[in-house]
């Protein structure tokens, strides 16, 4: 049996480590349960810290010839990483659609500040665990969708829904079903240090898929949601 | 012509996947360097030299490990040309405070000057970790060293950050 020292050596060298013996040793250690609730919220800030806002240029152009002009004068002034933030901050008002979903989208977020723990465990769920997850919102989904290790049942705006992180190829993604919101269309979304999509799904609401960060690139992201939405059956209205 | 059309594809693929990488080559350049605009020139040559080698790239899975490692190269490259001798980390702090601060949460500035301060053999693989998500084994790899001194240095890492950041550390383990 692992002691007290151990689980939070091994906890404060990797959060992420999904070793049933870790798991075990928390589900029995209440000292050991605090530490790691107060371990993860430092490690959500200590991930928000570590994004820092970095300029958006266009870097390489398509043909290799062309790439001399790659060389943009060094040491550019902080006005001109100002200037490009600014410039991506409008094209991203032009391009990323805003309306009704926007503020969906944003509540989404905040709900993932509200659960930091959930992106941090590999292991998958049981599918008994799942499946009661699933069951109130009259769903089931199948193991196309990849290993679900995170599925809970989430007060969000007045229901309870099924937010589930599912391990994929760009890494865990978090799905939130979200059956009383409609969009009209699918929404993209970056903010708070998460890049993700919500898309309509006929007759049942909308779906809502992110990732953290944005080294995902969103039609990753896109992909993803159609994969997911692809793996559900609809058992009921 | 099939060939240019299937070269033209190539390069796009591969200016994608520069471009969706590159946010989080830039962050971790930067807390490489701690210095923004040395952050931005490692990663223009990296993307520079990763153009000319893309076809030493087998496999896109393995796209961050393969430019982590150029950026780590180009650095060094960097920092022997310019013979860096000291450090003041509150100089560093000073100057970089543009990026380091984070108006809608005081603790982020926090957070990020203490990471400023953390030793560079801690915040590397702390970054690697947190930042571009790379397992134990693989910090190991990109770092040459055993998993279990890749551990060690995390474990310290965030024992420090803990610390500087005035943490409740009353329940954090002994050394």
């Amino acid at each position: 049996m692992m002691d007290c020292n151990a689980y939070r050596r091994a906890m404060m060298a990797d959060p992420r480590d999904a070793d049933p013996r870790l798991r075990e040793h928390r589900e029995s250690c209440h000292d050991c349960n605090l530490f790691t609730e107060r371990l993860l919220k430092f490690e959500s800030r200590l991930d928000r810290a570590l994004h820092v806002a970095v300029p958006a240029d266009n870097v390489l152009p398509l043909r290799a010839e062309a790439t001399p002009a790659l060389r943009l004068p060094n040491r550019r002034g902080w006005l001109a990483m100002a200037a490009s933030v600014l410039m991506a901050v409008v094209v991203a008002g032009v391009l990323w659609v805003a309306g009704p979903g926007s503020s969906l989208a944003a509540d989404v977020v905040t709900h993932m500040g509200g659960e930091p723990d959930a992106w941090s465990t590999r292991t998958p769920v049981l599918d008994s665990e799942l499946e009661a997850v699933l069951r109130d919102t009259h769903l089931r989904l199948s193991e196309g969708a990849g290993p679900v290790s995170y599925a809970a049942s989430c007060e969000f705006r007045g229901h309870h829904v099924p937010h589930l992180v599912i391990q994929t190829e760009s890494g865990p993604v978090t799905v939130m079903v979200l059956v009383h919101e409609n969009v009209p269309k699918p929404v993209r979304f970056e903010e708070g240090g998460y890049r993700g999509v919500i898309v309509p799904v006929a007759g049942h609401g909308s779906l809502a898929v992110l990732t953290r960060g944005s080294s995902t690139d969103i039609k990753a992201v896109e992909a993803i949601a159609a994969r997911v939405q692809g793996s559900i059956t609809w058992t009921g209205s | 012509m099939n060939d240019q059309v299937g070269g033209n594809q190539k390069r796009a693929r591969f200016q994608a996947l520069c471009q969706s990488l590159r946010p989080d080559l830039l962050r971790f350049a930067f807390w490489l360097s701690r210095d923004r605009a040395l952050a931005e020139d490692v990663v223009q040559e990296t993307m520079l030299r990763a153009w000319k080698a893309q076809d030493t790239l087998a496999d896109e899975a393995a796209a961050k490990p393969w430019f982590l490692t150029i950026i780590r190269r180009e650095y060094a490259r960097t920092f022997e040309r310019k013979r860096f001798v000291t450090v003041d980390v509150d100089e560093l702090v000073a100057r970089e405070e543009p990026m380091l601060a984070a108006a809608e949460e005081q603790d982020l500035a926090e957070m990020r000057a203490a990471l400023f301060k953390l030793p560079d053999e801690y915040r590397e693989p702390l970054v690697l970790q947190v930042l571009m998500g790379l397992s134990t084994a693989e910090i190991a790899r990109e770092l040459d060293l055993s998993g279990a001194a890749v551990l060690t240095r995390l474990f310290r890492a965030r024992k420090q950050l803990r610390v500087l950041c005035g943490e409740d550390t009353g329940l954090d383990p002994e050394e």
